[in-house]
């Protein structure tokens, strides 16, 4: 395998390139819906300071989807067209991502789990061959700490008590099984074409194990049953359900973002107001 | 969810250069160290900071006064 670097996508085989342009438009997206998500939960956390979080978490997700968004534009995309022109069933989010989080350890499932699962793919890029993500995911990846912090100890916090823990099981269960599912399907195609060609540093097997080093130890020390530790490594104690799952769109089933997170992404209220 | 541990206040300090001295910027409540550094670094990001770090308030001793520095609340007097 050659380890020459893609300075552009224009340089980019043609067999490499919709791979790639998929999983940025899935990276894109689920950022994007992210940050509506948590945005969500700026007036209803726990804490003043814990909303001040969520409103910076929002923040940075929207900063990072536009960067992804705007890069896309290598790969055949246009920009405008997938931010403000798209349905429901076309977006390549998570299935976690379609709804609003309807409780507070729901937000605290996609802040640790897939918030970080993110973060790892980012990580994989960020010393892949596609030499454009190196200087924008070592950006993105200095304000995910923050994020992986905030989830750790919000987390902890409430597995302090039985019902904490038990509302944070029932969160993090499905979150869990869905963040497992995310890096790609054990006979996928796009996840291990990009990691044998070294654009993406690591396969979806290998960036799912380094996600399990990533929020194993919290998960576990919260005491969710989720998770072992095994050597110097960590195990899942579930396997993921792969029923209905689509590699293109990294999700389960066919739907997608309802209408009035759809109304959100696309800044419907402020279009209103523009005069044109 | 039951009945949570309490909260502590820590102190906040910066610097904007590697030259600076730290100034005390602020304080943060937070339940743990993990997330007070994640409070603070979010609440104070006025600038672009060099270096940030923090201390809980009981961590100080007093110079030249015999009660604790600045306004320790009663569970946290010694």
């Amino acid at each position: 395998m050659s380890t020459q670097g893609f300075a552009s996508a224009g340089d980019l085989p043609e067999e490499l390139k919709q791979p790639l342009g998929s999983v940025l438009l899935a990276l894109a997206d689920n950022k994007r819906l992210l940050g509506m998500r948590y945005s969500e939960w700026i007036l209803g956390a726990p804490t003043l300071e814990a909303g001040i979080a969520c409103s910076a978490m929002a923040q940075d997700e929207w900063g990072h989807g536009r960067i992804v968004y705007a890069m896309l534009k290598g790969f055949g995309y246009d920009p405008a067209e997938l931010e403000h022109e798209r349905e429901g069933d076309a977006y390549h989010c998570s299935e976690l991502l379609d709804q609003p989080a309807g409780s507070w350890p729901e937000v605290l499932a996609l802040n640790l789990l897939l918030d970080t699962a993110l973060s790892v793919q980012f990580e994989g890029m960020r010393t892949g061959r596609y030499e454009p993500m190196h200087y924008k995911a070592k950006k993105l990846l200095d304000e995910e700490r923050f994020h992986l912090g905030h989830g750790r100890g919000w987390t902890a916090r409430l597995a302090e008590t039985e019902a904490g823990r038990g509302a944070l099981t029932e969160a993090f269960r499905p979150a869990w099984e869905s963040c497992l599912r995310w890096f790609g399907s054990p006979d996928g195609t796009i996840g291990d074409l990009l990691s044998e060609h070294g654009v993406v540093r690591g396969s979806p097997a290998e960036l799912r194990s380094e996600w399990l080093v990533q929020v194993g130890p919290a998960v576990h020390a919260a005491g969710l049953g989720l998770v072992e530790p095994d050597g110097d490594r960590w195990s899942s104690t579930v396997e993921p359900d792969w029923t209905d799952w689509d590699g293109e769109r990294r999700r389960v089933g066919t739907g997608g973002p309802d209408d009035a997170t759809l109304a959100g992404v696309r800044g419907d209220k402020n279009r209103a107001m523009l005069l044109d | 969810m039951g009945r949570l541990s309490g909260q502590s206040l820590y102190e906040v300090f910066a610097r904007q250069k590697r030259e600076d001295r730290f100034e005390h910027i602020g304080t943060v409540t937070a339940p743990s160290a993990d997330l007070a550094r994640v409070y603070a670094w979010q609440i104070y990001d006025e600038e672009k900071w060099f270096e940030m770090t923090i201390a809980q308030r009981t961590a100080f001793e007093s110079v030249n006064r015999d009660e604790i520095p600045f306004t320790l609340t009663a569970e946290e007097r010694p």
